[in-house]
């Protein structure tokens, strides 16, 4: 079939379905409208494929489809094509979002069947998926833009979908107003290269990217890749931007799992790979991104030990593996953080929806000091929870290890790496081994805490289904990028496909060297041995000895009091930037608006009216009247003709 | 300006001089009379004032299209005499008076 | 005092006092009478001009049926009970005076400027036109001019209609306020 043809399909799949289920969204019941939801996004996933299967059979250094449907616009030297780009990094993405999409639609069909407004829902999550496909496909930096604040619409309007709850709706505009930030930033980006490179095509950009690095803070490229970071922390949810994600958990959990984990906030971090040989001409740029990045492991991880809502906990991890995934964009391992991404939408999207599943079983129970023993209830969810468990903790074997533990690595051998990356990143992991281990005991092990008026009760199996591949995902997703000195140990040495894919797109940092591999051992390790420590210290304190802990909080309370607070980032937010706007915009409105400019229009309109109202007393209808005036143009015509 | 010559030699300014005079009061009568009936012969007046400044151009001129230009006005003046007088027909069966306020319909 | 100045003094006199007069008149039929006898002195004044045949239309059409048919619908009407000749408004009335006057002025005042400009250059050259006047004028009408006459007669022809549907109507189109 023709490629045109296959994404035109691709992107009018969701389309119709998003026109279809807005426009029909009263007369439609629940399960057609989840039909029709989960089938568009199914014909996308068949025309990713399609695509995926194309690619493999061009030549490694050919492997691109571009299809262009015209021109948007052409304003001198600014040419930007409606043009679709296809390449071995684009066409995994789009499986990703497809894939991991359709799954959650289906997983939706079950949790929203008691919603009144489920067409409305699905359309939404069409929307997104729509939009998600043009951002990851869109051949220049506007069309990207274009998808970039479309994903963000469809964010907005799912975290407020319970818009009538006041706090959900704030959740939402919180969502939409610091993205607004980060966008900015990201516009500012790509007018700087605009004006610096003459286009905004992403291939052209690459292929302009100097080879010379450039060490100044205040270079164009330096400059440009700072401002693109910027839109990737407001939509990746990075320092300092990362504070709308855990409010974001407002939305119904199934859009937890596909744009707050999988697919939406990892835009940036794809941004990044996307245009991975500029960002490496910028070293200095690449330093941020490496700090911001652990430092928001880090910060996200110690918040997410003191949470106790479910899809908090969740919401803090998202933040600390994005953070990971940064962090191996900042070391120059595109490549790993690409896998990182995969790995982490198929164990983060399978948690989340497992936790829409104890949630649904809760009936909206999301507190985990309210649970406890759910494994009895909800056997199969533990089973699948479990396994994005060990995913994330990075148990050997499973997908979340060689993921992260290529990024610890790289942190540490990469020349543009640091051992104190390296030891921010460990930290990380021994924190999120504490607390993914310490949700686990809180929500499925040890007594049940659970209120006797409820009973818990296993999902439908539209709903389990989704969590059985994505488990199966999480448990074998790993195997596509092996790490080299693993791979040398098991049988047939398997090869690293994923990075031998991304090869002839993918650039390498100079002065990358094969490293040791006694060295490599040591730190994966070391890595390991602290995050079995760390489960097990959470597993004895939560399952076997919950009154310790309790006496450790007491008796540091005022930090634990901190963390749970969230290092009153919000609450520093709101006096130093929020609130001094808001006395500013609010002494503008009193003395700007109303005593100046509306005075202004209303004197405006006063001149009008008045004179209207002379005008109209002219005009009286009086037929001598008239020609009196016409006498007196007359007269004055004459005079003037005399004067001359 | 005014002396025994002025009176003596009539010439082509005192042809224009009584046209721009019967024009001036046609157009007063045209302003101030309330009769629409005498709003029209007052029209009538001043359409002959034109016309005879119109046939004064064409002696002193010697062109002969100043009368044929004054054999059209008269074509126009005496249609436009007969639909104003219709139209005043009109508006006499309706009110029973021919006064120039019944024409006030067009008040802004 | 030539008798063609004498003539036109007395002509101008009649035909000024006429248009007062019809102006002037609270009853329309005097003002019709007055009209007359200023037509008829205008075409008076046509034939001091040398144009004869003007003049005789001028006497035919206005002074016969014009103003018959303006008689005729000012005795159909039985309009001489007239009270108020003027439209009210004394400010409004000063302003159009004035304007009448300004306008009488101001064109009496551009006469005698380019007269005294151009002085007399055209004055009482009066070329012998060849042949008689009348002729000229139907030679010229009824060739360079064959169209607008052909048209003038449609227009009359629409204006007969016109006048005869416009008269016969109920009065208006506002059928609904009676």
């Amino acid at each position: 079939m023709d490629h045109t043809a296959i994404v035109s399909v691709l992107f009018a799949s969701p389309l119709l379905g998003f026109l279809i289920n807005g426009i029909r969204r009263n007369h439609h019941s629940a399960n057609v409208a989840g039909a029709i939801g989960s089938l568009a996004v199914f014909i996308s996933f068949v025309c990713s494929i399609l695509l995926w299967i194309d690619l493999q059979g061009m030549a490694p250094d050919a492997r691109r489809i571009h299809v262009v449907y015209g021109s948007w616009m052409a304003i001198e030297s600014l040419k930007i094509d409606f043009g679709f780009w296809i390449d071995q990094l684009s066409s995994l993405m789009i499986l990703i979002i497809t894939g991991v999409g359709f799954l959650i639609h289906l997983f939706s069909v079950g949790y929203m069947s008691h919603d009144k407004g489920v067409a409305k829902y699905f359309s939404y999550l069409n929307f997104f998926i729509f939009n998600m496909l043009v951002l990851v496909l869109g051949d220049s930096l506007v069309t990207l833009f274009v998808g970039w604040e479309g994903v963000g619409l469809a964010s907005y309007l799912l975290i407020g979908f319970w818009f009538t709850d006041g706090e959900k709706a704030a959740a939402g505009m919180k969502a939409f107003i610091v993205n607004r930030i980060g966008d900015a930033a990201f516009l500012i980006g790509m007018f700087i290269f605009f004006v610096s490179f003459g286009t905004l095509n992403i291939q052209e950009l690459n292929s302009m990217a100097p080879t010379i690095m450039e060490s100044t803070w205040f270079g164009i490229v330096t400059l440009g890749t700072l401002f693109l970071f910027g839109g990737a922390t407001g939509k990746s949810a990075q320092i300092p931007l990362y504070i709308w994600l855990p409010d974001a958990m407002a939305g119904p959990t199934p859009v937890s799992a596909l744009i707050h984990a999988a697919t939406m906030v990892t835009a940036g971090v794809y941004m990044i790979v996307r245009l991975n040989p500029l960002f490496i001409a910028a070293p200095n740029t690449m330093m941020v991104i490496a700090v911001i990045g652990a430092l928001t492991v880090v910060l996200a991880a110690s918040i997410g030990i003191a949470q106790n809502d479910i899809k908090k906990v969740l919401a803090y991890s998202t933040v600390s593996q994005l953070g990971y995934m940064f962090l191996a964009c900042g070391v120059g391992a595109f490549t790993t953080a690409f896998f990182h991404l995969m790995t982490h939408a198929f164990f983060k999207a399978l948690m989340f929806l497992g936790s829409g599943s104890v949630i649904h079983g809760m009936e909206g129970e999301q507190d985990i000091r309210k649970m406890g023993g759910l494994k009895k209830y909800l056997p199969w969810t533990h089973l699948t929870f479990m396994m994005g468990w060990l995913a994330i903790i990075g148990t050997p074997g499973f997908s979340g290890f060689f993921s992260k533990d290529e990024i610890l690595w790289m942190s540490f051998h990469s020349p543009r790496g640091h051992w104190a990356l390296w030891v921010l990143g460990v930290i990380g992991a021994t924190m999120t081994a504490f607390y993914m281990t310490r949700l686990m005991c809180l929500t499925f092990w040890g007594k049940s805490r659970v209120a006797k008026t409820l009973h818990p009760h296993e999902s439908p199996a539209t709903m389990l289904i989704p969590l059985f591949v994505l488990a199966a995902l999480s448990v074998v997703g790993g195997y596509v990028g092996i790490p080299h000195i693993i791979s040398e140990i098991l049988p047939g040495h398997p090869a690293n496909i994923l990075e031998h894919w991304f090869q002839p797109i993918i650039k390498t940092v100079p002065g990358l060297v094969a490293g040791d591999p006694a060295m490599e051992w040591g730190l994966m390790g070391a890595s390991v041995a602290l995050a079995l420590i760390s489960t097990i210290l959470a597993y004895q304190l939560y399952v076997k000895n919950p009154s310790a802990i309790e006496r450790f909080t007491q008796k540091i309370n005022p930090i634990y009091q901190l963390v749970s607070k969230k290092y009153l980032v919000d609450e520093l937010y709101f006096g130093f930037i929020v609130n001094p706007i808001v006395r500013l915009s609010e002494n503008l409105w009193a003395y700007i608006d109303v005593r100046f400019i509306d005075k202004c229009t209303y004197w405006a309109g006063d001149l009008m009216k008045g004179s209207g109202s002379f005008v109209r007393s002219l005009q009286n209808g009086n037929l001598q009247t008239y020609a009196m005036y016409i006498g007196i143009g007359l007269v004055v015509a004459l005079s003037l003709v005399m004067m001359r | 300006m005014i002396n025994a010559d002025f009176i003596v030699d009539v010439g082509i300014s005192h042809y224009l001089i009584l046209s721009a005079i019967l024009f001036s009061l046609g157009m007063i009568g045209v302003l101030l009379r309330k009769n629409a009936i005498v709003m029209l012969m007052s029209i009538e007046l001043m359409l002959n004032a034109v016309n005879l400044s119109f046939i004064t151009f064409s002696k002193y001129n010697s062109h002969i299209d100043g009368q044929i230009m004054v054999f059209f006005v008269m074509t126009i003046a005496a249609a436009e005499a007969a639909v104003g007088l219709a139209l005043i027909v009109s508006i006499f069966k309706r009110y029973k008076e021919v006064n120039i306020r019944f024409f006030e319909h067009l008040k802004g | 005092m030539t008798a063609d100045a004498f003539l036109f003094w007395f002509l101008a006199l009649i035909t000024i006092g006429g248009a007062s007069l019809v102006i002037l008149m609270k009853n329309p039929i005097y003002s019709a009478l007055a009209l007359v006898f200023t037509m008829c002195g205008i075409a008076a004044l046509f034939v001091t001009l040398d144009a004869f045949f003007v003049a005789g239309v001028q006497i035919i059409v206005y002074a016969g049926a014009v103003m018959v048919l303006f008689v005729m619908v000012l005795m159909l009407f039985d309009l001489k009970h007239e009270v108020e000749a003027f439209s009210k408004g004394r400010i409004t009335g000063a302003i159009k005076l004035a304007t009448a006057g300004l306008l009488a002025g101001l064109v009496m005042g551009a006469i005698f400027y380019s007269s005294t400009a151009v002085d007399t250059v055209i004055t009482k050259q009066l070329a012998a036109a060849s042949g008689d006047p009348s002729k000229q004028l139907g030679m010229r009408l009824f060739t360079q001019h064959i169209f607008a006459f052909e048209a003038l007669g449609i227009l009359l022809l629409v204006v007969a209609v016109g006048a005869v549907a416009l008269a016969r109507s109920k009065g208006g189109t506002h059928h609904d306020q009676r």
